[in-house]
């Protein structure tokens, strides 16, 4: 739409004529592919909606399983192996505790696709599933908790490990090019995102809540991997902006604020657009009273130099861990019957907010979780007011959403077509019992017991209102991520392991199918060799359907 | 209008979709108070990586915390997170990249002399003790599963005998001189607290096993078209099906289509949940400190 021509209007730095079969023409990440998924959201926007509509309600029916593909993550035979950590045992290794899980939206380009899991990158066949090399990163520790992906620049993979690596690959070989170490281990940083790549900049972000380190987002270049600029989410100095939001420079720079997922890019205003992480010490305020910027921010950052241009806080002076991480989605709509440039976001407090992605100014804030009861309303900028009372007392106080938020990473979905936002959400309450009393707590600082689920939704939001426009309550659980497309489907997942179509338009189920694996990450799709091809991670399993005869 | 809605309506207990991980480090769940504190696993080193640690002896630690006290704390605080003249040591970069007091020792030794920091005469074991204890210092802040909750007793046990009684609705299906008898003989405040607000405390699957025996699991009346009427335990329930084990242990699984077959879902502890709606945290508080009279 909107967004679609202006992209198209940008300057392509290299148009390369002749591609090895495996170089992503830069041009790709500057419109919106259907042959392609050549970058985390698919596109710059974050809607993960596809024009794409082979695949439509009227055949859904005969959609069946093209391929599947079992990860198996470790140091095996015929591995690609690199790293700083020390050699595993052969079929060991691979870091998962918490069992296999394609978290990654797989990158696929020129009919390969690129995938990871913590410490793994894999390229497979597109086309038949069939696994072209594998490479394994010998960790020296981090939380290996998900990876989000694969970023690709011309023939180069770049992914993030666990021990906080920027690792860069030849897509054709799966060959190490070179390895950045971008945060400290040590100091519990551990890196899930997928870089995102614009122009010659890969855009790099890290996690890590356990000892109070700063965040930060980061650009490299992607041929060196030499840093190119790096915004901290905190000022670091009296005098900076947001200093004053801090005590003292002590707390501002143990002060948290991770970008561990993937933000979203509009190439006409050249601003990247980020949400940042809660503050630190997670739960335990009492030595970083103040609303602690940009902590639970969303934060604009012009592209070339990494200067903030605008910030919004959704989460003034958090104590919850309510990091306002999740997709900053790009859409052009009406606000008042007058076309803006918009940005939305469901965030992990349970509120939905709508902003001007131009200036940052706030246009709806909007609560859309029921039982949500932290804040006292909002203030004038639109930020929500946290209700003191619910910050984590000793003798527990309760609050919903709990710490895993009212929604999470799973990415959420904006269909044009329909004009609404798609979001899955879950209810339920935590007490919240503060557990380091001293005047300068260290790490979380709170225990947080949960009482069990009230439910979990796939919402359709109106951008205009906030309100929900229908709900689908998942009888056992849901959802993971979403997709939608130009077949007036919307693709979602519950906890039985279900992939789902609804109509996007009513919430209407339209065709299930038993991945026989947890549904693990957003579905995408793309055409190959003139077929659509809806691709989903389940489990250890990477699986794609195509319509049958 | 939906299809599932007659039983989503009455489905308050149910399984939540847990949000795989919130990318906060390993998930917090366990213990339920500070009695079951897990061992951390054991690591090569000292400082940690991925939420992993070192174990050390109490033994090791006590005499950590001693030489600590009699040589820093007097700079860098009793608790090592800083003092009026030397820096938080649990957030020193010299610290976290220690193993074994390696680096520690060559700032013990040699001092700071730019920084004012005297050097220390020590011998080996009593640095390495040091370092044990700085390293512990270190886990106890990161490992947020073996945080200890302190003294939730805060509440005032009339004003909770009133809740109990009146407004929370209590007494229709418990009594404090029949199934609460006793009842904080049994459980410490933290866990008798979390036995009323979350009776299920989120766990993963649905009540089974135990639940089953003490009458808190989720039961399921199913009646099909034909007139067919089937309950028991309610087993796994999703849009496309639902299955329920009878009281022979017979499993019974269902295709669902809407509202067909029609589902009931009895959720004994629907109560406690309809709660988290209406309490303040001082009823909460207030009712703790009642129960917990009840010795």
């Amino acid at each position: 739409m909107n967004l679609a021509r202006i992209v198209l209007a940008i300057g392509v730095t290299a148009a390369p004529t002749l591609l090895p079969a495996q170089m992503l023409d830069p041009a790709l990440l500057q419109k919106q592919p259907t042959d392609a998924w050549p970058t985390y959201n698919g596109d710059y926007s974050g809607r993960r909606f596809s024009p794409l509509s082979q695949i439509n309600q009227s055949n859904i029916s005969n959609l069946k399983l093209a391929w599947s593909y079992k990860a198996k993550p470790g140091e095996t035979p015929g591995s690609q192996v690199g790293g700083e950590g020390a050699a595993v045992k052969p079929g060991e290794g691979g870091g998962n505790p918490f069992g296999v899980s394609i978290k990654a939206t797989p990158l696929m380009v020129n009919g390969v696709l690129y995938f990871t899991t913590p410490d793994n990158t894999w390229a497979v066949d597109a086309r038949t599933g069939q696994e072209i090399w594998h490479y394994f990163w010998r960790t020296r520790g981090g939380i290996h908790i998900g990876n989000r992906g694969v970023g690709m620049y011309n023939n180069w993979l770049f992914f993030e490990t666990p021990d906080n690596y920027l690792v860069s690959l030849d897509a054709k070989t799966g060959k190490e090019r070179w390895h950045k170490e971008i945060a400290d281990v040590k100091q519990e940083y551990f890196s899930t995102p997928a870089p995102i790549i614009v122009d010659n900049h890969v855009i790099v972000g890290t996690g890590g809540d356990s000892l109070d380190v700063p965040g930060f987002l980061e650009s490299r270049d992607p041929e060196t991997g030499d840093l190119q600029w790096k915004w901290w989410s905190e000022p670091m100095k009296k005098g900076d902006p947001g200093a004053e939001s801090w005590p003292d420079e002590y707390s501002m720079r143990h002060g948290g604020g991770m970008t561990w997922i993937p933000g979203t890019y509009d190439p006409d205003l050249k601003l990247y657009y980020v949400g940042t992480g809660n503050p630190n010490p997670v739960m335990a305020g009492q030595s970083r009273k103040g609303t602690d910027l940009f902590t639970c921010s969303i934060v604009a950052l012009d592209i070339a130099t990494g200067k903030m241009k605008w910030y919004f806080q959704a989460s003034p002076h958090d104590t919850h861990d309510w990091d306002s991480a999740q997709t900053p989605v790009l859409f052009d709509g009406t606000v008042n019957g007058q076309p803006r440039k918009l940005l939305a976001q469901a965030n992990r407090n349970g509120y939905f907010f709508v902003l001007d992605r131009v200036t940052g100014k706030n246009i709806l804030s909007y609560p859309f979780l029921e039982t949500m009861n932290w804040s006292k309303g909002v203030d004038a900028n639109g930020s929500p007011i946290p209700d003191p009372a619910k910050e984590p007392q000793v003798a527990g106080v309760l609050v919903s959403p709990p710490s895993g938020g009212a929604t999470n990473w799973p990415p959420p979905s904006f269909d044009p077509e329909t004009g609404l936002f798609y979001v899955g959400t879950s209810a339920s309450y935590s007490v919240f019992y503060l557990t380091d009393t001293d005047p300068h707590p260290e790490g979380y600082g709170a225990a947080e017991r949960n009482s069990g689920g009230l439910g979990s939704t796939l919402r359709a939001i109106d951008y205009h209102t906030g309100k929900t426009v229908w709900r689908h309550d998942f009888p056992g659980g849901g959802t993971a991520g979403l997709l939608t497309t130009a077949g007036k489907l919307l693709f979602a997942g519950d906890s039985s392991q279900h992939l789902i179509a609804f109509d996007p338009a009513t919430g209407k189920i339209l065709w299930h199918t038993d991945l026989k694996g947890s549904i693990a990450n957003g579905p995408e799709t793309y055409t190959l060799d003139g077929k659509q091809y809806l691709v989903v991670g389940a489990g250890d399993s990477l699986q794609a359907f195509t319509l049958g005869q | 209008m939906k299809p599932a809605r007659v039983a989503l309506v009455l489905l308050s207990a149910i399984v939540p979709f847990v949000w795989a991980h919130a990318q906060d480090g390993p998930p917090a769940n366990r213990p339920a108070s500070a009695q079951a504190a897990p061992t951390p696993p054991p690591r090569r080193g000292g400082a940690g990586a991925g939420g992993e640690y070192k174990a050390y002896d109490a033994a090791t630690l006590e005499q950590g915390k001693k030489v600590y006290t009699a040589n820093c704390a007097f700079c860098h605080g009793g608790n090592a997170k800083g003092g009026e003249t030397g820096p938080d040591l649990l957030r020193s970069l010299t610290v976290l990249h220690d193993e074994n007091g390696e680096l520690i020792s060559q700032v013990v030794l040699n001092g700071r002399p730019d920084k004012g920091m005297p050097k220390f005469n020590l011998p080996p074991d009593q640095v390495a003790d040091i370092a044990a204890f700085l390293h512990d210092g270190v886990r106890a802040a990161a490992q947020r599963g073996t945080y200890k909750i302190l003294d939730i007793l805060v509440g005032d046990p009339k004003a909770g005998e009133a809740y109990f009684n009146g407004p929370g609705g209590c007494t229709s299906c418990h009594s404090v001189t029949g199934d609460l008898a006793h009842i904080a003989s049994k459980y410490d405040p933290v866990n008798l607290q979390q036995k009323v607000v979350m009776p299920r405390e989120g766990r993963f699957g649905r009540a089974a096993g135990p639940a089953a025996a003490s009458g808190t699991a989720i039961t399921a009346t199913v009646t099909t078209p034909s007139g067919e009427v089937v309950n028991g335990l309610l087993g796994r329930i999703d849009d496309f099906s639902v299955t329920v084990t009878d009281q022979s242990g017979k499993p019974h699984t269902f295709t669902r289509d809407g509202d067909v077959p029609k589902v009931e879902i009895h959720d004994p502890m629907k109560g406690h949940f309809a709660l988290l709606k209406q309490y303040t945290d001082a009823d909460i508080h207030n009712l703790t400190a009642y129960l917990e009279t009840l010795k």
